[in-house]
């Protein structure tokens, strides 16, 4: 009777099943997180094309996400850019230097080697996305990957 | 003598208190729970778009282009596709150089036709697009023109844009 009381008055669940259970949950989050998708625009409908592939570059492309909404405006990690030209000149700077950080030397003739990501709304303008791809290319940017869904959600 | 006793039985029951371990492993649970965000997957459409360059038809003869250069060597054969949109940024009307297509349908097989053949010597695909058209309208022709085969066997990667001016 008093070895049950005992053992009632101390009662300690066992903690250990539980921890391992929510470090394995843990693991699970930590692997499938992805950070580059902070870099999307989510509001926007992408166009819808059959033949569009998911494509790895294994992580070896610098790569520039340009997101392009219904009124052309540039959207940067949830940062609405006012000034386009600016930004894409700054970018373009910044990619000659990383260029040169990784032993590239690159004239202001020569293509950059960053590839630029064009996330538009299938409802954009061409006059509007326009302003945005000539400013790319006004900078040397020449390598470009639309993207599109490949089936209406 | 008890000391001893005493030493003996608390090096036995060594308890770790897992309490404070799984309220941490709790809060960093909760921390991914709340920022995952499954990023949708997306197919791409990898082009080189260089600027536009003076056109040297291979075949009609055209010149078409923006660009300051006045160099013909510079040009590339380029085969010229217009695309015209209605104001809600629908298709309205499409060419190949001066003739008009009346469907995607047509207008893609035209293309493919176009650019495996030897003769043509196409390299690249120019296309002049309307101010109102849709992106989502474009990039169906883009499409076409992505998945179109040069003579070599290799897909067509290069494309340029040129904007008409509006209506």
């Amino acid at each position: 009777m008093s070895a049950a009381m005992s053992h009632g008055s101390s009662a300690e669940p066992d903690l250990t099943p539980i921890l391992d259970l929510v470090f394995q949950l843990i693991t699970f989050f930590m692997l499938v997180i992805n950070f580059k998708a902070a870099a999307l625009d989510t509001s926007l409908r992408l166009p819808v094309i059959g033949s569009a592939r998911p494509i790895d570059s294994k992580g070896v492309d610098d790569v520039l996400v340009l997101n392009v909404n219904k009124e052309g405006s540039l959207n940067v990690y949830g940062d609405r850019k006012s000034d386009i030209k600016r930004y894409i000149a700054n970018e373009a700077t910044a990619s000659r230097m990383l260029a040169k950080r990784k032993g590239k030397t690159i004239t202001n003739d020569d293509d950059l080697p960053t590839t630029v990501v064009i996330r538009a709304d299938r409802g954009v303008s061409f006059n509007l996305l326009n302003k945005v791809l000539t400013e790319c290319q006004k900078y040397g940017f020449r390598k470009f990957t639309f993207k599109a869904q490949n089936l209406e959600k | 003598m008890q000391r001893r006793k005493r030493k003996k039985r608390s090096s036995d029951n060594v308890e770790l208190n897992l309490a404070a371990m799984l309220d941490m492993a709790f809060q960093l649970l909760a921390f991914f729970i709340l920022t995952f965000k499954p990023s949708p997957i997306e197919g791409d459409v990898n082009m080189r778009l260089p600027p536009p360059q003076p056109v040297v038809g291979a075949q009609s003869g055209l010149t078409v282009g923006s660009s300051d250069s006045a160099d013909p060597l510079q040009a590339l054969d380029s085969l010229v596709v217009t695309i015209l949109g209605t104001p809600t940024g629908a298709i309205e009307a499409m060419a190949i150089g001066e003739n008009q297509v009346p469907t995607l349908a047509v207008l893609e097989s035209r293309i493919h036709q176009l650019l495996k053949d030897p003769g043509g010597g196409f390299q690249q695909v120019l296309l002049q697009v309307g101010p109102t058209l849709h992106y989502g309208e474009l990039m169906k022709v883009v499409d076409i023109c992505n998945r179109a085969k040069l003579p070599d066997n290799s897909n067509l990667s290069k494309l340029s844009f040129v904007e008409l001016p509006t209506q």
